[in-house]
């Protein structure tokens, strides 16, 4: 909550989300720009920093893509301002060349990189670790345990990066980003420096002759986190067993230790510098104890670094145990408190006796009815699929759909009929679209479509664009315009008029940015569907690189702004089960607001669900759909 | 019965679909574009009546025509008929194809309100189908000439029937009069029956939608005005003059549904209407039924058509030419089935070992 974030109270204790944390620590560090694309579970540092941009004297944008984003801050620290750079882990892999050549150069203003993992992948396509990068750009990694860390390590972040004038990142996952605890203000600064001049002989520039002072950056921060009060060891002086961990790890742990009763058997050495890892503090430690276990999310990334310093150190007499291999922890998916205490109890032979957390008795749990993942009423991603599948079928060559990253990504389940072939990562669709349009000259004969939104069309399918265009390549490119990143929560982009900081700006049109590059361009719009399969059909039937445009709001844009009409059946008219059409509406269409009436044996609108597109008057064999009154869509 | 699930399975995929259009009816799930019929959503209606109306599906085809022509003298060559006349309109209608004998039969239905609307195909660029109900007297020249690309026609039946049309007449190709028997052989006990005239078309073969993609490509910028096959060739006639194709390039277009098809001359219909091969202008007709004979004496009556005798030597060519169709497209349906498509017909029947025999006789 934005007021939270700028709330000029120092050491007044708010419960703060992680998100909210990370905010306030970039404010009261003095940064005066932010950059990020969206993408959970980061996307509301930025939102939160734009809306309190001027007020809080900041420029704050949503960057076409990540790699804009950070270079975006490279710039504004040349110039001595503080930047704060967000996005999430698959971002971060956007990024890679910007981060491992920034590594390089250095930076000038303090630039802090905030990272947000989702463990399990519960809202990305993959589960990557970003530490891995933090390591293989050379650049120095914090990881909070807890929102007041995430909120102080960010600020301490820009101290850390300035005095070793080297970006540095800050790791979070999903429980920190979105989980709330108490955080404890700190002093907003009062003043804030103005960009310094840039002179003739200035430079920030990535080259490998600053490979060496890029190795001495990264082992300064090492002795600097040595002494780290980020870094801490509680437990008894011999313990049977040193539990190493970071972030959410260490909650767990800790919880898990004091369930057990084992606070004097077992000791707990937190990490908040996980990259470089302070290696002497670690080894005082470990020369305490004869078997280790490390709990941290996602990949053995710090157990393996302790490994590597066990390597380095004979003295060490440890049995080593974590993720790797599989066998005292899952290899795979997001930890929780129950899997960490089940872990020690067996690793101990302690048994449990207090009441499962988390686990509710069947005999109490309400059923939650079964849903499965689908667009919402009246989405026009579901026309789209729907008419593209058919398009396809009745065109009967077999086409083959490279889908791509957004909401529409659930368009490869049922709600989209299956239909995509391939899936890769944002902007993949279309490359992968160029590459089979090529093997048409080996005979192969099926169609071949490319599907993005149009968010991810500016964020990386442009290049792909301009790919496909000059090798002329078979394919359809189909963008579906809903005019929102709906699956991150609506920040605007370049299609839309609206900046971070709620200023208008000039759209910019996909139509014409298509059309500049020379591609011949479709603009149609979903909800006509029969009008739409048409042209869709005929699109497949020209050779050379064709787009299409499936223009329509998403629905919940449009909700907020027209007066809904009223769609209902006409159960005289609809002849139920007897129909033949096999429940049509509702099990093929399958838009939440067609439901069935058991009771009746027909077909029926829930009307709270319905925003009253009206695409399913069109499809219901009997004629039994009817709307009236409300305003007309996109 | 089964359902939509088995036509797709057994019709569709195996390309035996003669694209009649019964099935297509007020389904939402199959779908139709050009020359593609397919099932556009999966169905899960156990039973259907796209696979009871379909003539791909197995039917009995001699109880069929014993019920819809029961006095009428069997044929096994070109089945059940009365007369054979050679027939040809007295004054002709613009764009006919042959000797104008369909559309003056059709004027004479609707003159003396025989149906309520009649169900034509015809289309502006001369070339490609598109199925319409005629009402009126000026409707009957947009479809005059044959369109010898296939069309499902028959999805206009709901129309008609939404249309409130009591009596409809149909001018068809034979696979869609078989459809039309069957849709009424096969209709629900509480459905009241069809009342139907209907128009045969004889037909050998009919092509697939891509030939129209190869006429615009070998006569760019020309206007077709006429398709026709008299006996020298496939002729195009366009607005920069007239192509003669070879039948063979033209067959390659052939829709495969085609090659499983017995029946030449619509040998369900109440009258049939051909070429006459010996004459240019001119038709053969096939009278099969009462209703088929009252009509053709109508239009005779009101001096719209001339009829004459039929040579005897050209029946025996027209019986020799359905024979053969009959004949090259059981071999194909025996490889079909042995190839596992599920049998539509009863390849063991009495009528099929003779067929075969009249056919091996007029090899020799
Ligand atoms: C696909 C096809 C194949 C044919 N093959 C042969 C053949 O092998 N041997 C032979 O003797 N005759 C064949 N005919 C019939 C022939 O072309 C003439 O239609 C027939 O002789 C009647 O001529 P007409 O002058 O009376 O027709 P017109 O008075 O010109 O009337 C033509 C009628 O044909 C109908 N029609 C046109 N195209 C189609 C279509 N695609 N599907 C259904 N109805 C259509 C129209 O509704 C119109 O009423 C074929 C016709 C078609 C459509
Ligand atoms: S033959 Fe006719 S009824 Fe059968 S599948 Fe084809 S179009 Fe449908
Ligand atoms: S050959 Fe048979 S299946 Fe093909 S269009 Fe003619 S009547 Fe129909």
């Amino acid at each position: 909550m934005e007021w939270m974030i700028t709330a000029d109270e120092p050491g007044r204790t708010y419960l703060m989300q992680g998100n909210e944390a990370i905010a306030r620590g970039a404010l009261e560090a003095g940064i005066r720009f932010a950059a990020a694309y969206p993408g959970s579970p980061s996307s509301e540092i930025l939102a939160m920093l734009g809306h309190v941009a001027e007020k809080m004297d900041l420029y704050a944008e949503w960057s076409t893509n990540e790699t804009c984003a950070l270079e975006a801050c490279l710039g504004a620290s040349f110039a001595r301002v503080r930047s704060l750079c967000i996005m999430k882990q698959n971002g971060l892999l956007v990024v890679g060349d910007a981060l491992h050549s920034a590594s390089l150069s250095g930076v000038k203003g303090g630039l802090v990189l905030v990272v947000a993992d989702d463990p399990s992948a519960h809202s990305s396509t993959n589960e990557f670790d970003s530490r891995h990068q933090a390591r293989s750009a050379g650049l120095p990694m914090l990881e909070p345990a807890n929102m007041q860390e995430a909120k102080d390590m960010v600020k301490w972040g820009y101290e850390l990066s300035e005095q070793l004038q080297q970006l540095v990142m800050v790791r979070t996952v999903t429980r920190i980003n979105h989980g709330r605890s108490s955080v404890s203000l700190g002093e907003l600064p009062k003043e804030k420096p103005d960009p310094v001049t840039i002179g003739e002989w200035d430079r920030m520039v990535a080259i490998n002759w600053f490979k060496d002072a890029q190795i001495a950056k990264i082992d300064q921060a090492k002795s600097i986190f040595e002494t780290s009060p980020f870094n801490e060891y509680k437990g008894p002086e011999e313990p049977d067993m040193i539990i190493v961990t970071c972030g959410t790890g260490w909650l767990y742990s800790s919880e898990a230790v004091e369930a057990l009763g084992l606070r004097d058997r077992i000791g707990i050495l937190k990490i908040g510098t996980t990259y470089p890892l302070p290696e002497d503090f670690i080894v005082k430690h470990l020369l305490k104890t004869k078997k280790v276990l490390v709990i941290e999310e996602v990949d053995p990334f710090l157990e393996q670094n302790i490994a590597g310093i066990i390597a380095y150190h004979p003295e060490l007499q440890v049995e080593l145990l974590g993720r790797y291999g599989g066998k005292a922890m899952p290899r795979n998916g997001e930890l929780n408190p129950d899997i960490v205490r089940n872990t020690l109890a067996r690793l101990t032979g302690t048994a449990f006796t207090g009441p499962e957390t988390a686990v509710i008795p069947p005999e109490e749990a309400v059923a939650l009815p079964a849903r499965e993942l689908t667009f919402c009423a009246g989405c026009p991603h579901r026309a789209s699929f729907f008419l593209l599948k058919q398009t396809l079928r009745i065109q009967e060559g077999q086409g083959v759909v490279m889908g791509d990253i957004g909401c529409y990504t659930m368009g490869g389940q049922r709600a989209g009929h299956y239909l995509y072939n391939f899936l890769c990562c944002m902007g993949g669709g279309i490359n992968a679209a160029e590459g089979m349009g090529q093997l048409t000259r080996f005979g192969f004969k099926q169609p071949v479509l490319a599907l993005a939104g149009d968010s991810t069309f500016f964020h990386s399918c442009l290049p792909g664009l301009v790919n496909a265009k000059y090798h002329d390549s078979n394919m359809l490119f189909v963008v579906l315009d809903n005019s929102a990143t709906a699956m991150t929560g609506f920040q605007p982009h370049p299609g839309i008029g609206q900046t971070a900081m709620g200023k208008a700006a000039e759209p910019i049109s996909i139509k014409k940015v298509a059309e500049a590059i020379g591609c011949p361009v479709t603009v149609a719009d979903p909800f006509d569907i029969s009008g739409t399969t048409s042209k869709v059909y005929d699109l497949l039937k020209q050779p050379g690189l064709k787009v299409l445009i499936l223009k329509q709001e998403c629905a919940t844009l449009v909700v907020r702004k027209r007066e809904k009409p009223r769609v209902w059946v006409d159960q005289e008219l609809c002849r139920g089960d007897d129909c033949g059409c096999g429940r049509f509406c509702s099990r093929i269409w399958g838009c939440p607001g067609n439901i069935w009436d058991y009771e009746a044996g027909k077909a029926k609108i829930d009307e709270v669900v319905c925003v009253g597109c009206g695409v399913c008057i069109s499809l219901c064999p009997a004629g039994a759909i009817k709307m009236e009154g409300g305003g007309a869509c996109g | 019965m089964p359902g939509g699930m088995d036509l797709k399975n057994e019709v569709f995929q195996s390309s035996t679909c003669a694209l009649c259009g019964a099935c297509l009816d007020w389904c939402p799930y199959i779908a139709n574009m050009e020359d593609h019929l397919v099932m556009r959503f999966d169905c899960n209606v156990g039973e259907g009546r796209c696979y009871a109306v379909c003539p791909r599906t197995y039917a009995d085809w001699q109880a069929i025509g014993d019920r819809y022509l029961p006095d009428t003298p069997r044929n096994i060559e070109i089945g059940p008929y009365f007369n054979v006349f050679r027939v040809k309109a007295a004054a002709g209608i613009k764009g006919q194809q042959d000797g104008g004998t369909v559309s003056n039969l059709v004027k004479t239905i609707m003159e003396d309100e025989l149906a309520q609307a009649v169900l034509l195909t015809g289309s502006e660029d001369h070339v490609t189908p598109e199925p319409f109900l005629a009402v009126d007297i000026d409707d009957i020249e947009k479809a005059a000439g044959s369109r010898f690309l296939a069309s499902p026609g028959l999805r206009k039946i709901i129309e008609a029937q939404a249309n409130k049309v009591q009596k409809l007449a149909v001018v068809g190709r034979p696979c869609q009069i078989q459809a039309l028997r069957k849709m009424d052989f096969n209709r629900r006990p509480d459905k009241p029956p069809l009342d139907l005239i209907t128009i045969g078309l004889f037909c050998m073969w009919s092509l697939g939608w891509d030939f129209n993609e190869y006429l615009q490509k070998n006569f760019p910028g020309e206007k077709i005005l006429s398709l026709g096959i008299p006996q020298h060739g496939f002729v195009v006639k366009t607005d920069k003059g007239e192509h003669i194709l070879p039948l063979d390039e033209v067959k390659k277009f052939n829709k495969a549904g085609c090659g499983y098809c017995l029946d030449m001359t619509s040998e369900l219909a109440d009258i049939s209407v051909g070429a006459f091969e010996a004459e240019k202008g001119w038709n053969t007709v096939i009278v099969r039924s009462a209703k088929g004979q009252e009509l053709l004496d109508k239009a005779v009556e009101k001096d719209y058509l001339i009829c004459a005798d039929y040579p005897e030597e050209e029946l025996n060519r027209l019986k020799g030419a359905s024979i053969g169709k009959k004949n090259r497209n059981l071999n194909n349906i025996q490889a079909a089935f042995d190839k596992g498509v599920k049998p539509f017909i009863d390849l063991n029947s009495e009528m099929y070992a003779q067929v075969r025999k009249l056919a091996e006789g007029m090899v020799k």
